[in-house]
């Protein structure tokens, strides 16, 4: 099991000496409610079976044990203040680290490991581990002593006594052991039927159509409940070995206590009656430690049910701990190791050398060789899944090739440092992604100041305001009741698809790029505005490379170079006219295109339908 | 994390007497369960006091007695005779303790069962339009996490508040049989350690409720991260995304570490009240003790039961959580069992028979997807005065842009939603007068993305209908030309399907639609006929010879993406914007050099080598 610990000694061991002083407190916390009341409880008691307690020697006992009390609970605030606050320090450290490891980790980590995956391990893995380390340790700790010391104290205050239950503690914890197993098999079967049954319900949902058009309601409701019937069988195995878990340990715990009250009377009975004196008799047994031996007994109850729930604890946090050190362990595939530090400019010269590009075992580009020199704009388009925005990709080192080399300035990428280049690189990406904050920050999202630390962050709202209106964004923000203030919801949802579209726009031209990369980032604007923006842009770009993915001919055709891709391939490419008089897949598009606006001219378009109707 | 974790609800009366209403099959357990929880707090409680009685009668004497005069043996058989009754006590109180805790699961099952099979069956009943509006996930979390809620609201809720309340009267009256005034300066702990606990459980929900929040909020940062770190990244924003961050992960620790404040605050004091009890009644007890007004025995019990009080009282404190959460739970549960079912058979409804003649007639209907009732803008009408009139055994292809409203007309035949103007035959018969049932029954809809689930190849086909004998569905396997790829199934009809058929290719799902509705031989027939790329030319056409032998003999509407299902219909009916705007045979609509012929230049003039 320590092997599941791998790498969190690290964390854990920033905290040492919290740990170790919070298990000096949970000894003496322990030690002293064990020792203490029991002790005076038992003294009391004796000195009036003696006949000696007078209302002094009983009120002292009574303050005594106040005192104890107080003692002891001082203890166990001040040990939480070690255990449990660490075991958070622990969380937080591991999630910023995580959280940074993240953001250093490249594209293809993302794709493999999926956002609910993630989300799940920094959630419910962390907070199990967090628990481990929390109350696991400062529960797992006390229980453990708690059960030590009160054997030995036991064992101690009457040898004879401690030994019956040393002897008998075993096989109650093996009976206990052995239900807690029966126990765990059944839980796993009453989850496993769960599962069905949601599983069951979430296909009915998703094919709610196909029930109802097949009029099968009531055999689906049929299995549902036949499903139900089986979970609740299930459950009831579990209850009955389940149910009868406290009796036992009530029952076994009683049966000790009778043996240990009958044993005990009958030294104290008739050890008594042989000295003929009662007070002077009891060198072993008196009533007073008879009494604190059963606050000992009573205190054993507890941990035999808690080591099995401790132990799963610890296992599960083992586990979590595993899915945590792999985000922790994973190397990102795009790093600084090449880069030459004297580069810090980028002009914009981009060429494709002979470049592939494989993701789980399958290709995806192959062969791709494309020159797009400074200052030019370049057209890339072809069916969805031809590989346009790995392209995109591939400039910006969200990705490496794995075959072939790109050059930018007429240089390996690699050799340029990688915040060297994205700083130099607008991209606009085909579903823009916008954080949940103002409209002035996403705009200014990369601009210097903000991607600096420092305090206060105010974006460049000269800058902001250009890129806006470049984007054709202006108005839109004019109409807005808190204009650039106006907080974006989750993934700028507030926004219109078109609005979303072009904030991003005007996120990437803030920059003042030498490289914009467009990628079907008009999608859901109209053809006008999309002329619109373009022209505005070509006004500001004067100078800058740009990569205009997209399918529209309107907007294509004004690229100096157009590129049609198809299956990971350069299929044309060449000038609008040169791929018209190619009549090739370029020329097809062109020809459907303006069909497709004669149609649309003909009548204005109304009326929608609803996200789930029949073809959904 | 949802919206609705966060959501609190006061306790409601009204809402409690409902979930009370799942408990009426059960009245005889419940009471059973009652009387349980009442003999098994009293017999927990019973020890301390049986063991005082050992301790005052047999080994220590009262002051100046020597145990009346009991001899040795006496005092020891007296002994045994107490200790064989807390044996009986013991054995008595584990069975009952067993025979609650496993009556409360079974009625905690019970109810459990009754309310998710009540939920499903209803929604099972409510019209489509309530899917389009609920997401799936939502949906789930009502037949699961909610209907938990309730569960525990009975079992953990309801019946803890009656066990503790008798476990606390039971040690009570031990306590005031023993010794009056003892008891009654035990008691006086009882009011202390629940305004404690109350307050303690305030401030715990208070902080939880936080807790949450900034738990919300961190998740939503990660989230919002993970998913665009190519976004962060490409604008080099790393540092200043950790560093802020950082900002919400700092809070999310403060925010734990008032909670931990709390509970440091909560068990030392818990423990500090519990014990000044002790003390009391040690210094009172024990200085009655002196005085000989209290017998040893009864101290030693006082000292057991001061301790008595804390764990009902926790529980008790704590039971009113319990209940107020479930109440958000039962009010979004009894909100879908209230959900008007809007699409419902008419009292009067026709049972169909035999089946139909096939003569489909839509006249001048117009469709919005606004449930009926509502105001209908302008621009929301989906259909516009459809008229439409097919003869029995007739084929019609609709053809169309995407949201001309052709899914609508075949949603609208199987009475999938209702409409707001017109109306829509079957057989002449209004179909919102005909039982849902048979008219669904008797239309069959072929969507060729079928959807399987899980189970065999056969009980997707058969569509659960035990009635069916195989050869029926390997008959009608044989004829679409599937049987052939069934057979060479590991398991041939029995193999099961994965993940809804992940594992066949678009062409096998297709032609598995057709089988499936060739089985269920429907008279009238509905098919969302869809281009399929990536198809190779033999699948493709065993699809179009598997699609024209389903059609044939049958009323067929459908929509038709494939140039060769639309020419194998006896009508195309072109369709914009909710309208019809052209009709007749292919050639003619071609001839006629209208939208249609626009169309077919624009999507199926590909078509023609493989249609052909």
């Amino acid at each position: 099991m320590l092997k599941g610990f791998r790498g969190l000694g690290f964390f854990f061991l920033r905290y040492r000496l919290q740990w170790i002083l919070g298990m000096v407190c949970v000894f003496f916390s322990v030690g002293i409610s064990l020792l203490g009341p029991p002790f005076f409880v038992r003294f009391v008691i004796d000195e009036l079976y003696a006949g000696r307690a007078t209302l002094e020697t009983v009120a002292w006992n009574a303050f005594y044990i106040l005192l104890t009390t107080l003692a002891a609970n001082v203890i166990v605030f001040v040990q939480r203040q070690f255990n449990v606050v660490s075991s958070f320090r622990v969380a937080y450290d591991v999630r910023k680290a995580i959280f940074d490891q993240l953001t250093q980790l490249d594209q293809t980590y993302f794709h493999n490991n999926k956002t609910g995956d993630l989300m799940s391990r920094l959630t419910s893995d962390l907070n199990m581990v967090r628990e481990m380390l929390g109350f696991g340790i400062n529960a797992g700790s006390q229980t453990l002593l708690r059960l030590f010391m009160s054997l030995g104290l036991m064992l101690w205050l009457s040898p004879t006594l401690g030994l019956i239950v040393v002897a008998v503690f075993p096989l109650i914890a093996g009976l206990l052991a052995l239900m807690i197993g029966v126990i765990a098999k059944r839980y796993v079967a009453v989850q496993e039927q769960a599962s069905l049954i949601s599983a069951k319900a979430q296909e009915n949902f998703s094919g709610i159509r196909v029930v109802k058009g097949y009029a099968i309601e009531d055999r689906e409701i049929l299995e549902y409940k036949n499903m139900n019937a089986e979970y609740k069988k299930r459950s009831l195995r579990l209850a009955i070995v389940e149910a009868p878990q406290w009796a036992a340990v009530g029952i076994a715990m009683n049966t000790v206590f009778v043996i240990v009250l009958l044993v005990g009377s009958r030294e104290l009975i008739f050890q008594g009656a042989l000295s003929g004196n009662a007070s002077a008799s009891f060198a072993g047994l008196t009533p007073g430690k008879f009494v604190q031996f059963f606050t000992y007994l009573f205190e054993l109850s507890w941990p035999m049910l808690a080591i099995g729930w401790m132990t799963n604890i610890f296992q599960r946090g083992s586990s979590s701990w595993t899915r945590l050190q792999e985000i922790l362990d994973a190397k990102s595939a795009i790093t600084d190791n090449r880069a030459d530090p004297s580069i810090e400019v980028v002009h914009g010269a981009i060429e494709f050398k002979d470049v592939g590009f494989k993701a789980d075992g399958r290709t995806l580009l192959s062969h791709v060789n494309l020159s797009i020199p400074k200052g030019t704009t370049v057209g890339i388009t072809g069916r969805t899944g031809s590989g346009k925005t790995l392209l995109a990709q591939l400039i910006g080192r969200l990705i490496e090739p794995s075959s072939g080399v790109l050059l930018i300035d007429g240089q390996d990428a690699r050799t340029i440092a990688v915040q060297t280049l994205r700083g130099a690189i607008g991209l606009v990406p085909q579903e823009p992604f916008l954080f949940s904050d103002k409209l002035s920050e996403n705009i200014a999202f990369g601009l210097p100041n903000s991607t600096q630390i420092i305090e206060p962050n105010i974006p460049d709202l000269e800058r902001v305001q250009k890129a806006a209106r470049i984007a054709g964004l202006s108005k839109d923000v004019a109409d807005f009741k808190e204009q650039f203030e106006t907080i974006l919801g989750e993934r700028g949802i507030t926004l219109s698809g078109g609005q979303r579209q072009r904030t991003a726009i005007a996120r990437a031209i803030a920059r003042d790029p030498a490289i914009l990369i467009l990628d079907d980032s008009m999608s859901a604007v109209d053809t006008e505005t999309e002329a619109r923006i373009l022209s505005e842009l070509r006004t500001v770009l004067e100078g800058r490379t740009v990569i205009l993915i997209g399918h529209r001919v309107s907007t294509l055709r004004f690229a100096d170079n157009i590129v049609v891709l198809e299956n990971g391939r350069v299929l044309e490419q060449g000038s609008h006219e040169n791929l018209i008089a190619q009549g090739g897949y370029y020329a097809e598009m062109e020809r459907k295109q303006s069909l497709q606006s004669e149609l649309e001219t003909e009548l204005p378009v109304a009326g929608h339908q609803p996200v789930g109707s029949l073809q959904s | 994390m949802r919206e609705e974790d966060a959501f609190q609800k006061q306790f409601d009366w009204q809402l409690t007497k409902r979930i009370f209403g799942y408990l009426r099959p059960y009245q005889w357990v419940a009471i059973g369960a009652l009387v349980l929880a009442f003999l098994n707090s009293g017999t927990n409680r019973l020890y301390p006091f049986l063991q005082a009685q050992v301790i005052d009668q047999y080994l220590i004497p009262k002051a100046g007695s020597s145990f009346a005069g009991l001899s040795l043996d006496a005092r020891w058989n007296g002994v045994v005779t107490i200790g064989i009754i807390i044996g009986l006590v013991a054995l008595l109180e584990f069975v009952v303790r067993f025979a609650f805790n496993y009556t409360l699961s079974w009625m905690g099952q019970s109810v459990l069962f009754d309310i998710r099979a009540d939920i499903f069956s209803k929604l099972q009943r409510l019209p489509l339009a309530y899917f389009d509006r609920n997401p799936v996930g939502r949906l789930i979390t009502r037949v699961t996490s909610d209907v938990d809620a309730i569960n525990s609201f009975i079992t953990d809720g309801l019946m803890t508040l009656v066990q503790s309340t008798f476990v606390i009267l039971a040690t009570a009256v031990l306590m005031l049989t023993l010794n009056v005034k003892l008891a009654l300066v035990a008691f006086a702990v009882v009011p202390i350690l629940f305004v404690a606990m109350r307050f303690f459980q305030t401030q715990f929900r208070k902080s939880y409720r936080e807790i949450r929040i900034k738990q919300a909020i961190v998740n939503t940062a990660l989230n919002e991260n993970i998913t665009g770190m190519g976004t962060v990244q490409i604008f080099n924003r790393e540092a200043r995304q950790r560093r802020d961050f950082d900002k919400l992960n700092s809070a999310f620790l403060a925010e734990y570490l008032k909670s931990v404040k709390w509970y440091s605050y909560f068990f030392p004091t818990v423990g500090i009240i519990g014990n000044a009890a002790l003390a009391v009644v040690i210094w009172v007890g024990g200085s009655d003790a002196v005085q000989n007004a209290v017998s040893i025995g009864v101290l030693y019990a006082f000292t057991r039961y001061v301790f008595d009080f804390f764990r009902p009282l926790e529980d008790l404190s704590n039971v009113l959580n319990t209940l107020q959460a479930a109440m958000a739970s039962a009010e979004r549960i009894f909100g879908i069992l209230d959900e008007p079912e809007v699409v419902t058979d008419a009292p009067d409804a026709k049972k169909i028979v035999g089946g139909f003649k096939g003569e489909v007639q839509f006249k001048d209907v117009w469709f919005s997807y606004k449930p009926v009732g509502e105001e209908v803008l302008e621009t929301d009408w989906v259909l516009r005065g459809i008229n439409l009139h097919v003869q029995p055994g007739q084929s019609v292809a609709l053809v169309g842009a995407t949201g001309a409203g052709k899914t609508s007309i075949i949603s609208l035949l199987s009475r999938f939603y209702d409409i707001q103007k017109g109306s829509i035959l079957v057989d002449g018969t209004d179909v919102r007068q005909i039982a849902q049932r048979d008219l669904r029954k008797h239309v069959g809809v072929v969507l060729q993305d079928v959807y399987l689930f899980s189970g065999t190849i056969e009980s997707n086909l058969r569509m659960n209908d035990e009635t069916i004998p195989l050869e029926k569905i390997i008959q009608a396997c044989k004829y679409v030309g599937v049987h052939e790829f069934i057979s060479g199934l590991a398991n041939g009809y029995k193999t099961e399907v994965k993940e809804r058929g992940a594992t066949l290719s678009t062409g096998q799902k297709q032609l598995l639609a057709f089988a499936r509705a060739l089985i269920a031989n429907p008279d009238i027939l509905l098919v969302l006929d869809e281009a399929t790329a990536n198809i190779d030319t033999e699948s493709e056409l065993q699809i179009q010879d598997a699609l024209a032998k389903v059609m044939h003999g049958r009323t067929s509407i459908i929509i038709a993406h494939r140039l060769s299902t639309i020419k194998n219909c006896d009508r195309i009916i072109v369709m914009r914007k909710g309208k019809i705007v052209e009709e007749g045979s292919h050639d003619q609509l071609l001839r006629q050099g209208g939208y249609y012929a626009t169309l077919y230049n624009l999507q199926y003039a590909d078509q023609e080598l493989v249609g052909a």
